[in-house]
């Protein structure tokens, strides 16, 4: 891999990304700007996906509600719609695959171009490169949507309780998706020749964790089914579970260390 | 931090097993560590899972590392053992050395030149 094969606007980008992890001192290589590169088009490509996710949960909801199938909560279109849910959020947790399986590619590319490679000899687990308050949070957000969500199901009429299966399956699709990509995450191959390169895997291993783990979906699902519907107690109850959860994620990212730190602990440890 | 360079003229088992080996002796890694599984070691330094799979038997062999099924691989409380065989080898060396009548100076060059030829080009940790 050589110079000409970067460009020069990735190079720059890396030497930014690398000026605000702490390694401003740091020449940024091929290696790096083309992992970055695939990392940056691969997450645009994610949050398009995310939003088109949104707009067909939407649009089944809506489409449904039209033609007045979700009324009684038993019309002809009622477990076709609901098929179609499923079908888009088994769609939605591929397509994250297959993007997940695209950073992997371009990795193992800028691997198999190496004459080098270096690895910690310790594993690096979920608590480190995930951190517990981020894992809590994240597993404490989905079960919050969850119960709220089931008590829409449970105590209100059919078309809320349309909207609450529709939140629901979202949540559950959502829910895999995010284990899947955190999966990829933790298990894919170091790609790295030195010590300076190896603490640049693990930031972005950590960061690539970190986003992951935001629950910005999980925060905007309700909005497409379950708010029209709802009870007034519902949406005061969702919108308390939102203020708290984001100054909850507030708190965790000002109090626990920055990507560049727990990387370079977790160099000094192995 | 482990290093495999392919262009070294060792072989990428002795430098696996070497870097190892040096990292638990000089307890770099301590006792009760959890080392990553050989499949995870392989494909992150792009070795074939037969090479890891060797250097885990060796060092196992050798008492620096334990086996726990299916938990993993870990640092060994033994690995002290590793040293006592040493020193009991090393025993064994001084008792040719003076049988044979070779001198101080020339026995330890012998040894250098073994370790040397050993393992010495190995990248460092």
């Amino acid at each position: 891999m050589t110079d000409k094969s970067v460009p020069p606007a990735d190079a720059e980008r890396a030497a930014a990304w690398l000026a605000q992890h702490g390694l401003a001192d740091v020449r940024p290589t091929p290696l790096l700007a083309t992992r970055l590169a695939a990392r940056r088009r691969t997450r645009l490509a994610a949050d398009v996906l995310l939003a088109a996710f949104i707009i067909a949960v939407a649009l089944i909801y809506t489409v449904d509600k039209f033609i007045g199938a979700a009324v009684d909560g038993s019309g002809p279109y009622w477990h076709w719609s609901l098929l179609v849910l499923t079908a888009v959020v088994v769609a939605l947790v591929l397509a994250q695959s297959l993007l997940d399986r695209r950073v992997r590619r371009a990795d193992r590319q800028a691997a198999a171009a190496l004459p080098r490679r270096a690895a910690h000899p310790v594993p690096l687990g979920w608590r480190t490169v995930l951190g517990v308050p981020r894992a809590l949070f994240a597993v404490a957000t989905f079960a919050a949507a969850t119960v709220l969500g089931v008590s829409a199901l449970t105590t209100q009429g059919s078309t809320a309780r349309y909207g609450a299966f529709v939140l629901l399956i979202g949540l559950c699709g959502v829910a895999v998706g995010t284990v899947v990509q955190l999966r990829h995450v933790l298990t894919h191959p170091v790609v790295a020749d030195d010590e300076v390169s190896l603490t640049a895997d693990v930031i972005m291993r950590v960061e690539d964790a970190r986003n992951v783990a935001t629950p910005t979906v999980v925060w905007s699902l309700p909005v497409v089914s379950v708010f029209e519907t709802a009870l007034g107690w519902w949406i005061a109850a969702w919108l308390a579970f939102i203020a708290l959860s984001a100054i909850t994620l507030a708190l965790i990212t000002t109090r626990t260390a920055q990507s560049g730190t727990v990387a370079r602990h977790a160099m000094s440890a192995g | 931090m482990i290093v495999i360079d392919s262009a070294s003229p060792v072989p990428p088992f002795e430098q696996l097993r070497a870097q190892l080996a040096r990292q638990i002796q000089d307890r770099t890694l301590a006792v009760g560590t959890r080392l990553p599984t050989i499949r995870r070691l392989a494909a992150d330094l792009g070795l074939a899972v037969n090479t890891v799979g060797r250097t885990y038997r060796e060092l196992e062999e050798a008492g620096l590392i334990e086996t726990r099924g299916p938990a993993g691989s870990f640092v060994s409380a033994d690995g002290k053992q590793g040293r006592e065989r040493a020193r009991r080898a090393a025993e064994e060396y001084a008792g040719v050395i003076a049988s044979v009548g070779i001198d101080t100076d020339e026995a330890i060059r012998i040894v250098r030149a073994a370790l040397t030829n050993g393992s010495a080009d190995s990248p460092s940790p």
